[in-house]
């Protein structure tokens, strides 16, 4: 029985799919593509409004019709309101989402409702992962859904669905959007080398000598500095705002080298290699990534550590089209 | 705490609409089962006060077997009205008890719509049918209340969001209910309800019998005459007759054939319908003597009683006709001779004593007739609704101690009379007059117009009405209880005889009613047909009758589709920002369109920048349109000159080259 619903489930996402195409982000829910069926509580509303018409009809009871017919009016009325509940909403959705293997991508969707009704618990449904959300009147919100990801690589989702029970949970309404949500998921960071030291695997004996310690002078205060770097006495004495400036830190890249951990599985190796990124990236360090078949010259920054991240995620695994 | 699973708030919420559901079903439900179920609302809602979760289920299992097992043993049955609604209740409330999650409140909802149907079936008023609905106006706003997740809606959202469903469902429910083909009776046989004792005549009378009923301002049946109504002193309502004579309590004979002897019309015949309120017998009050009615299962007793083999448990509408003035050509049969001359032999010596003096000297018997109404009216007899309580020998009391009475003692003492000098007399029970509404021009029969006459056999002319009550009352028979009684008698109706705008007031009120009944409780086949011939279909039957549903149905559900879209349309903007939209829309069909985050001015930047040659306009416009909306300088020109210069607004597009 499960099984035979997954499967009617299925084919109607692939004939959904067939049907609209692919979406072109951000998209209005129009109302050719929102399906509506009855819930299990539905079906045993319409059995209650069946057995109703009938006692109605039995006692012959004009009251007791005008009753039944009013539920089932009601009944009615409802299945068109949960219809509504998802017409016009705007949907739009952050396409890429990084991630680990092992835990969650996040994709943020964008729920925008112009018009000047509530649309109360509205349902975004990534594979099994989900997130619900009330958007007012004339008001934008957005919804979280973290997609679980057990493995490293790229995850490709070519679907999402919007759904609703509202009013009354009698109805169950929802819609597909065909749209490319791609997750690069880095390997798990875990190993137990430490983090090659600076200058690569020559720059031992320079790094006793010198290391963290190597103080290179004040420069000015910028947003993103570590406070550890802060010069308070400075501040204290009624100065600008400065920080410290290490040479070593700040001048030496440092490469982060597939080739050096040899006699590891591949796996194992981006696992450690991720690790190490995320240390390097946390110390501030001005680093590069060399893996087989990618080089990532060194640099520092957010954008820089995405950039090293999806190179490990997508290590001998094909880029999506 | 998950979302699942339900707030004191929500129990709180869907206890109080089971509460008030059940409330429209007091009367049918056993105490015990209200007790189980409020005990059993009240522990849980108890429990979630204090944060608890539900009692086990141990515990939950055996209140439910205990309850079903005693619900079967009071009514021996699961089937039918009144078992199957204490059955739900009982349900619900034990649902109630065992409410952890969401599921069981929607099973609890489920039941509250039943019940309340189950309370129409056997109701008939307006006031419970708007009752009703609003209780299910409460229930389907908790029911909103439950599904929401994140920020609750208020109270006065949820009623108001539901009240909008429900008034959106009511044209729906309109067409269904006056399109929906009936049937002309049940689909099954209904247990009946049985043994509610109800109000009225009984198939007994003794004295204070109909006294007490006088009191009484019910109403029993209203009637509206599609003839002329017959003269006062005709408006004679049969009930059941009596022939057995025991002393005291006269009483119906015991096997009554439904043979009647053939009567011979005479005079005109009254065409009516009678609508008769539930009485719990199987008896008709029609006009004396009934020869045709609508009933497909009604027939006349061998003493010409109307009677149905079911008795009146609902509201009925019978159309008869019947003649004021008839004949029996046939002989009176011995075994009815026999049972209306009929005396017990020890009781009321002194009646029998009087009647064999009377008899001496009136032998014949209508002379004998005579002679005994004139002693009502010669001798000190008065008619009253206090008379003194009678002991065994009522008629020897009546007839020579208190010569006081009511209607019941009159026609008591007369069958006797006559029946001790051997003419065959028995006791008819019923009604006598009636009050015209004259708002809506129906009568209305109550049971203070409840009477008793008597029939005599007369040799050659058959069964003759005597109604000695009018030989001591004649104002009784013209003119209604009222007049006939001393102004300081109890009498229920006459707040209402001294204040006439009040009895007006009640007879509008009861006109209301009868649209109501006539309208709306008796809509049937018959009244969808004349539906249909008032809409011009030719041959009017079931089939058209879908159909006409059917189309129906269509344009409600088009205009509710309709109804319901509009409320998402985008809410139509004020004209300055339309203006403003189609000036950006003008530029992005050139391939610059407006960003998300770009105020007027920084727009027109651009657009000057990359297109030099529109710059001024664009600029310019931008400007006016920043002024008129945020009123940064004073505007120098109005919304409808700037929709205007928009519009003229023509840019070309320029070929890149």
């Amino acid at each position: 029985m499960r099984t035979l619903r997954q499967a009617a489930i299925d084919r109607l996402r692939a004939w959904a799919a067939r049907r609209h195409g692919r979406d072109s982000l951000p998209i209005t829910i129009s109302r050719r593509r929102v399906y509506i069926l009855p819930t299990r509580f539905g079906i045993m509303l319409a059995l209650m409004l069946t057995a109703m018409l009938i006692a109605g009809l039995n006692y012959n009871s004009n009251l007791g019709l005008a009753f039944a017919f009013l539920m089932v009016s009601v009944a009615l009325v409802t299945m068109h309101h949960c219809n509504r509940n998802l017409l016009g909403l705007q949907v739009d959705v952050t396409t890429e989402a990084d991630a680990f293997a092992g835990r969650e991508a996040s994709f943020e969707f964008m729920l925008r409702n112009e018009a000047n009704v509530d649309r109360r618990d509205v349902e975004i449904r990534c594979m099994t992962a989900a997130g619900m959300r009330s958007v007012l009147a004339r008001s934008n919100e957005s919804i979280r859904v973290d997609v679980p990801v057990p493995r490293r690589g790229v995850v490709r989702l070519d679907q999402f669905e919007l759904r609703t029970r509202y009013p009354f949970g009698w109805f169950h309404a929802w819609t597909y959007v065909q749209a490319s949500l791609t997750a690069y998921v880095a390997p798990s960071p875990q190993g137990n080398r430490t983090l090659p030291a600076v200058g690569g695997t020559g720059s031992a004996s320079r790094s006793e000598t010198r290391g963290d310690e190597d103080f290179a002078g004040l420069r000015a205060y910028e947003p993103g500095v570590p406070l550890k770097h802060m010069a308070w006495k400075v501040l204290a004495r009624g100065g600008e705002a400065a920080v410290r400036s290490y040479s070593s830190l700040a001048a030496q890249p440092e490469w982060l080298e597939w080739s050096s951990l040899e006699g590891q599985d591949t796996e194992t190796r981006l696992s450690q290699l991720c690790l190490w990124v995320l240390e390097s990236e946390a110390a501030q360090r001005v680093f590069g990534l060399r893996i087989p078949g990618k080089e990532i010259p060194p640099a520092r920054g957010p954008a820089h550590r995405f950039a090293c991240l999806r190179a490990l995620a997508t290590y001998a695994i094909a880029e999506p089209r | 705490m998950s979302p699942k699973t339900v707030t004191y708030e929500q129990l709180a919420g869907i206890s109080a609409c089971l509460a008030l559901a059940m409330v429209a079903n007091l009367g049918s439900l056993p105490v015990w089962v209200l007790a189980t179920v409020a005990v059993s609302g009240g522990i849980r809602l108890l429990l979630a006060r204090r944060g608890r979760p539900a009692p086990p289920r141990s515990v939950r299992l055996v209140i439910g077997v205990l309850a079903a097992a005693l619900l079967f043993l009071q009514f021996r049955t699961f089937n039918g009205l009144s078992a199957g609604t204490a059955l739900l209740v009982l349900m619900a409330g034990l649902k109630l008890l065992e409410t952890d999650t969401r599921r069981d409140i929607y099973v609890i909802t489920l039941i509250i719509y039943f019940v309340s149907l189950s309370a129409l079936l056997e109701g008939n008023s307006f006031w419970l049918l708007a009752y009703l609905i609003g209780v299910c106006w409460l229930t389907t706003a908790t029911l909103l209340r439950l599904t929401s997740t994140v920020p609750a809606p208020d109270w006065r959202r949820s009623l108001r969001y539901a009240g909008r469903i429900l008034t959106q469902a009511l044209p729906l429910a309109l067409v269904f209910w006056l399109l929906f083909p009936r049937f002309a009776g049940p689909l099954w046989h209904i247990p009946d309800a049985g043994g509610t004792a109800g109000s009225g005549l009984s198939d007994t009378m003794s004295p204070g019998d109909i006294t007490e009923l006088a009191l009484s301002d019910e109403i029993a049946f209203r009637v509206r005459f599609a003839t002329a109504p017959p003269p006062p002193q005709e408006r004679y309502w049969r009930g059941p007759v009596m022939h057995e004579f025991n002393g005291h309590t006269w009483r119906r004979a015991k096997s009554t054939s439904l043979t009647a002897p053939a009567l011979q019309p005479q005079g005109p015949a009254y065409r009516y319908t009678l609508s008769l309120e539930p009485h719990q017998h199987n008896w008709i009050f029609a006009l004396d003597w009934p020869s045709h009615w609508d009933l497909p299962r009604g027939a006349l007793t061998s003493d010409y009683t109307l009677v149905q083999p079911e008795p009146v448990s609902r509201p009925m509408d019978v159309a008869v006709t019947s003649y004021t003035r008839v004949q029996s050509p046939e002989p009176l049969r011995t075994r009815l001779r026999q049972l209306d001359t009929k005396l017990p032999a020890d009781r009321n010596p002194r009646t029998a004593e009087l009647a064999q003096t009377l008899r001496g000297a009136h032998p014949d018997d209508m002379d004998y007739v005579r002679a005994v109404l004139n002693l009502f009216t010669e001798q000190e007899f008065y008619y009253t609704l206090t008379p003194p309580r009678l002991a065994d020998d009522s008629v020897d009391k009546f007839l020579f101690d208190t010569k006081r009475g009511f209607c019941e003692h009159y026609a008591s003492a007369f069958a006797v009379l006559m029946r001790a000098a051997g003419i065959p007399a028995r006791v008819v029970t019923g009604y006598q007059g009636g009050t015209l509404n004259r708002f809506a021009d129906y009568w209305i029969v109550r049971q203070s117009d409840a009477h008793a006459w008597n029939e005599v056999w007369i040799e050659g002319r058959g069964w003759l009405r005597i109604d000695p009550t009018s030989a001591i009352a004649p104002g009784r028979v013209e003119h209604g209880l009222n007049d006939a009684v001393s102004a300081d008698e109890p009498l229920g109706s006459r707040w209402h005889r001294s204040t006439p705008w009040l009895a007006d007031l009640r007879l509008r009120l009861d006109a209301l009613g009868q649209i109501w009944r006539e309208r709306i409780l008796f809509f049937d086949q018959d009244s969808q047909q004349k539906m249909l011939e008032w809409l011009n279909i030719p041959e009017p039957d079931g089939q058209k009758l879908v159909m006409v549903l059917t189309a129906a149905l269509s344009l409600v559900l088009a205009w509710l589709t309709w109804a319901v879209r509009r409320e998402i349309a985008p809410t139509r903007k004020e004209p300055l920002i339309r203006a403003y939209s189609r000036l950006c829309a003008k530029l992005a069909a050139l391939g610059m369109p407006r960003l998300a985050h770009e105020g007027a001015e920084d727009y027109a930047a651009r657009v000057a920048q990359s297109r030099p040659d529109l710059g001024p306009a664009v600029t310019a416009l931008c400007r006016h349109y920043s002024i008129l909306r945020y009123a940064t300088a004073p505007a120098r020109i109005t919304v409808g000159q700037f929709d205007a210069a928009v519009r003229a607004f023509r840019p070309v597009r320029k070929h890149v080259k």
